[in-house]
């Protein structure tokens, strides 16, 4: 994905005290660790605390970050294990009850969203819920490193396993 | 279509679907005002759940580990209800103004004193995130990882 400002720019300009950048840098990266909090099944409150709790620790990292052009990975990593360190105390703490969502939006609203969703969002509504989410995740990841990061896999088996999950969704639209 | 407008129409997908709430983006924009460049960070090194004593009402304690080069912070966490009380210790031992930042308290946080044995307590900490900033009398300061209590 082509950047106007890279990452270790945004991250450099925030360390001076450049409160634009690091708005930037949140509004840039935080879609990304929400969807890695959501693909572990975590509900709102969770995901909102891996997400806050993933920039809490570059905050108190930043001024001795050696590589900020790995900030990417790193953020993601880290909302992967913060996530899984709630997956964790959940699984202990708790029985396992699904995780409560946000209420459900009444019809007129499922309609209107449905019109806006296109053709892509009714295709990825049929994929099974991995799929779905392995989709979200490659949206949103700048690169095969970012998404290497949120899943946890090998770089190198990025790839084929993004190509299955296009070709599955490319089938489903019309 | 590419896979360009494919992956474009996923996340315009996601976005009307499941967008970032508004309070998450703005507690992540609000926190690098935490930031505190001139203290030393200690990191989590453990973290342990203890049983509570039989008989003993409450939930059980919990000890954590806080670590920087050349000191280290422990802390024992007391649940009641909503509230954590805090001790702990720093070692070395040395006297410091602690105070308790969390994102339900005011910028100061709650603040109270380590004595010269390097012992402190402070209660009445809301759950949540939490991270402790110790000030101690040569002028330098310890900041501990962020930590849910």
């Amino acid at each position: 994905m082509a950047q106007r400002d890279g990452t270790d720019e945004l991250v450099a300009r925030a360390r001076d005290g450049d409160g634009e950048a690091w708005a930037l840098l949140v509004e840039r990266h935080s879609p990304l660790l929400w969807s890695i909090a959501r693909s572990h099944g975590l509900n709102d409150a969770d995901s909102g605390d891996v997400v806050q709790t993933t920039w809490l620790r570059l905050v108190e990292r930043i001024d001795g970050l050696r590589d900020p052009a790995a900030t990417g990975c790193w953020l993601a990593t880290t909302a992967r294990n913060e996530s899984l360190r709630l997956v964790r105390r959940r699984g202990r703490d708790l029985p396992l009850v699904p995780a409560p969502r946000r209420p459900e939006p009444g019809p007129d609203r499922v309609v209107a969203a449905r019109e806006r969703l296109g053709r892509v969002g009714a295709a990825l509504d049929a994929l099974p819920r991995r799929c779905r989410t392995l989709l979200r995740l490659f949206a949103l990841a700048p690169s095969h490193a970012e998404l290497a990061a949120a899943l946890g896999i090998p770089v190198g088996s990025v790839a084929p396993t993004r190509a299955r999950c296009l070709d599955a969704l490319r089938r489903l639209v019309p | 279509m590419n896979d360009d407008e494919l992956m474009s129409g996923v996340r315009d997908a996601f976005e009307i679907l499941d967008p970032v709430p508004a309070d998450v983006l703005a507690a992540a924009r609000a926190s690098i005002a935490w930031r505190t460049p001139s203290a030393a960070l200690a990191e989590l090194t453990r973290d342990r759940t203890g049983r509570a004593a039989a008989g003993v009402r409450g939930a059980a304690g919990r000890t954590l580990t806080f670590a920087c080069p050349g000191s280290t912070v422990e802390i024992e966490v007391a649940e009641h209800g909503r509230h954590r009380e805090i001790t702990g210790r720093l070692v070395p031992s040395s006297a410091a103004d602690v105070q308790v930042r969390h994102r339900d308290l005011p910028p100061g946080g709650i603040t109270a004193r380590a004595e010269p044995a390097g012992l402190f307590c402070v209660p009445g900490v809301p759950q949540g995130l939490v991270s402790l900033v110790f000030r101690l009398e040569d002028g330098s300061s310890i900041v501990t990882s962020w930590i849910r209590l």
